[in-house]
């Protein structure tokens, strides 16, 4: 049999193919990304919290936004982009020393003995009502725990990486609290957010800078990436989280 | 006696343009790779109010743990009398209006619970892992964002996201 040759293809059209292919990826791509402010919402609860809890004004930063879109914090109004210096004022003024003169949230001061005081306290009242059947409050007293033992978990890795023995913390009842109405529009709603978001990101990224070295921001973008496999991210994260919680409260319209 | 031969009879050699497919196709796939799919073209209009210190929501999208929502007014504004306050909510780009017995969001709930079950099992995260992000208008009320709050509450979503356009992405 005649061996015969294999004509070859004419490939001068291939780059015509990958052209086209190329042009409708061009179009298609956007490359905004989606950017958005992360918040949790409570959990519903099944019966309406009792009322008596007792919250002292000097621990709420109240952010009121009307129908026509004005602003009021506390007892000022502000320009929508001065609202990040009153939470920094917020959580700044007691931090080194408490000011108990002044109204803004105190500070405490926790390490790793506290801790343990306050764990075996709780052990004992589980204890006390286990043996009375009371479920509800054995749950909500474990969950105090946790708290307790995240703030070991803290103090032990703060006391690893810089020496410091003792961390100070704000007051648990410390909240920015957001009024709305329900005209108010989503700009100004956003904006809130926003200033909230840079008061805490300042506040955040400064101590982590001071502790790790590294900005809060970037080493959070880090762990996002890949959440499983960043453990010792994660333990710092959480360390500048119970400093700075940037606890939010918002409340549902009426009006 | 033409010792020089004139310049201009030569032709010009042609190109090799053997190595064009490759250079493209590395374009084509640099396109490829960077481009991220939007979820759905929104029915209803919307302008993103801007905003700086976002967070970026490009790994969830990766991990397909976000789900959006869009609220914005309806294309055809002669509708806009249907919808309470003039404002659209878009699930999937289905938008109800109020006419037909259904309010704009009262379906929310319902919507992200669907979305939630229809997952495969081995994508499956606990559904308070599972971000709703709100993509509103930048003048729609904060009356209904708190509505879609509700609802997401009664569904035990409880990770919300309020997306804004960041001007200066500086991640």
């Amino acid at each position: 049999m005649a061996k015969r040759d294999i004509p070859e293809i004419n490939a001068g059209s291939m780059a015509d193919i990958a052209f086209l292919l190329l042009l409708f990826f061009l179009v298609t791509t956007t490359m905004d990304k989606d950017m958005a402010y992360i918040r949790k919402i409570p959990q519903k609860l099944d019966v309406p919290p009792p009322d008596d809890i007792e919250i002292q004004a000097r621990n709420v930063l109240k952010i009121e936004a009307n129908s026509q879109n004005q602003i009021k914090v506390r007892n000022t109004y502000p320009d929508p982009s001065e609202i990040s210096e009153s939470i920094l004022e917020f959580y700044r003024t007691s931090e080194k020393v408490n000011h108990p003169e002044l109204n803004f949230p105190l500070y405490s001061t926790a390490d790793l003995a506290l801790c343990e005081r306050e764990k075996r306290k709780l052990n004992e009242q589980i204890d006390g009502f286990d043996a009375v059947g009371d479920d509800e409050m054995v749950v909500f007293l474990q969950s105090a725990i946790k708290q307790w033992e995240d703030k070991e978990k803290a103090l032990k890795l703060l006391e690893r990486v810089t020496g410091l023995t003792e961390l100070r913390e704000i007051d648990k009842q410390a909240h920015i609290k957001i009024v709305v109405q329900k005209a108010t529009t989503y700009s100004i709603y956003t904006q809130i957010h926003n200033e909230i978001e840079e008061a805490v990101n300042i506040l955040r990224n400064d101590k982590c800078k001071e502790l790790f070295g590294e900005k809060y921001t970037v080493m959070n973008f880090r762990y996002n990436q890949n959440p499983d496999e960043n453990q010792e991210d994660k333990d710092k994260l959480d360390l500048i989280k119970i400093l700075y919680p940037g606890k939010i409260i918002e409340v549902e319209p009426k009006n | 006696m033409s010792k020089f031969k004139k310049v201009d009879e030569r032709s010009a050699p042609a190109m090799n343009t053997a190595s064009l497919p490759d250079i493209v196709f590395m374009l084509l796939f640099f396109f490829m790779v960077a481009t991220t799919t939007k979820e759905t073209d929104p029915t209803v209009k919307y302008t993103a109010p801007s905003g700086s210190e976002t967070e970026d929501l490009t790994p969830y999208k990766q991990r397909s743990e976000i789900d959006f929502l869009y609220l914005g007014r309806p294309r055809n504004p002669s509708r806009a009398s249907a919808f309470e306050y003039g404002f659209a909510l878009s699930l999937d780009n289905v938008v109800r209006a109020k006419a037909d017995g259904l309010y704009t969001t009262n379906k929310v709930g319902e919507w992200k619970q669907n979305k939630f079950d229809s997952k495969p099992a081995r994508m499956k995260k606990p559904i308070d892992g599972v971000i709703t992000c709100i993509k509103a208008d930048q003048e729609a009320p904060a009356g209904l964002i708190f509505e879609i709050r509700k609802q997401l509450q009664e569904v035990d979503a409880l990770k919300i996201a309020y997306s804004v356009k960041d001007l200066g992405v500086n991640n």
